[in-house]
């Protein structure tokens, strides 16, 4: 049965800005049927973004929105679960807003383990500032900026965040929707910091300099480099090269060794501050 | 399904009936051609090619796909999933 978006959108804004098959569309709807899946009342959710592309889609989803300065959406949702817990936080980021301009909010979000979930929508390019290259722009690929070729080694946003300490981390691609939708919603269910990495396709800015104009060519880009992460343990590092590892890279239940285990948070950041609140009061 | 199936305004519908395996099943496949702009991933996503590109006036692209054959869907909803534009309705 077809899922009714209607009841999460503005549908007065409707159809969005977005260029045609970008997608953002995507991880919106994804997130949305995640949302319904957990059953989230919309007065008690509220979405954040920064700006860019993805800054505009708390625009679109009636629920409380805001939007904020570059880079720092993590910001300002910190502030808005230190002031209410019990509220839940969802923010929305690209690449170049989480991992560029955002960057130190991004690892010390994951550091402290505040309970929110932290969408990184990754289209490896500046994509409305005019295509300027970002972290994530692979070697060799050309963006207005490095019109020759990207020297710069990119980001791989899962294992910093994996390295920085978020509870939760996952990565999927546009190209599947369930499994961006199941990932999402698990992050939605964490207690504690959660990033979702989506891999997205930016063929007006990216695609267009590096021979994929059209949003099925960037796509079909994107899927024949994605590569799952228990086939990937086996292989060698140079055929990982500019390759995307999908899969949950921390759960729960996670396989992690125990010294990469030793200096996590063990409580979820607003616990543990309300519990130092107790602790002076009873002084 | 004996209740109406209700579109949301502005949705341009097709009704057929369908084989799926071997049951007998009925789908309604609803499209909004004012938000449709025309990327043409519903005709990528979709096996059984039901989607149709076509030329058309509009401001974005200049192009707008329609229902070309719904008797062939199967009700995967890829389309539905993979639509950035929440143009496609399948029931």
């Amino acid at each position: 049965m077809a899922f009714d978006y209607e009841k999460y959108l503005r549908m007065d804004k409707i159809p969005h800005l977005w260029c045609p098959g970008c997608g953002i569309g995507v991880v919106l709807k994804a997130m949305l049927r995640a949302m319904e899946n957990v059953n989230w009342e919309r007065n008690d959710t509220a979405f954040v973004s920064g700006i860019g592309c993805t800054s505009r889609a708390p625009g679109y989803i009636d629920c409380n929105t805001l939007h904020t300065t570059h880079g720092r959406g993590l910001t300002f949702a910190t502030g808005i679960k230190m002031a209410q817990p019990d509220k839940n936080l969802v923010i929305f980021s690209g690449d170049g807003d989480a991992t560029a301009i955002g960057g130190n909010h991004f690892i010390h979000a994951c550091r402290r383990n505040i309970d929110m979930t932290l969408i990184v929508v990754n289209n490896n390019i500046y994509g409305m500032t005019g295509g300027q290259h970002s972290p994530t722009t692979p070697i060799g690929f050309k963006a207005s900026t490095t019109i020759y070729g990207n020297v710069d080694p990119s980001f791989d946003i899962c294992l910093l965040a994996r390295a920085a300490g978020a509870t939760y981390v996952a990565r999927s691609t546009v190209n599947k929707g369930r499994t961006l939708e199941q990932y999402i919603q698990r992050g939605f269910e964490n207690k504690g910091f959660s990033v979702i990495e989506a891999v997205s396709n930016c063929h007006t800015q990216f695609g267009r300099k590096n021979n994929m104009s059209d949003p099925i060519s960037s796509r079909k880009w994107i899927e024949d480099r994605e590569i799952p992460l228990a086939k990937a343990r086996d292989m060698k590092a140079e055929d990982l090269k500019n390759m995307v590892i999908t899969g949950e890279f921390i759960t729960e239940k996670s396989d992690l060794e125990r010294w990469e285990n030793y200096n996590r948070a063990e409580k979820e950041y607003t616990e543990a501050y309300s519990d130092i609140i107790k602790k002076v009061k009873k002084k | 399904m004996s209740e109406k199936i209700k579109l949301p305004d502005g949705f341009r519908s097709w009704e057929a009936d369908v084989k799926i395996g071997k049951k007998e099943d009925k789908v309604t496949i609803g499209h909004w051609a004012e938000g449709c702009k025309g990327c043409a991933i519903c005709v990528d996503v979709c096996p059984k090619k039901v989607w149709k590109l076509i030329e058309a006036k509009n401001k974005w692209n200049g192009q707008l796909v329609i229902v070309d054959k719904p008797d062939a869907c199967i009700k995967c909803m890829l389309c539905e999933i993979h639509c950035p534009d929440f143009c496609i309705k399948i029931f």
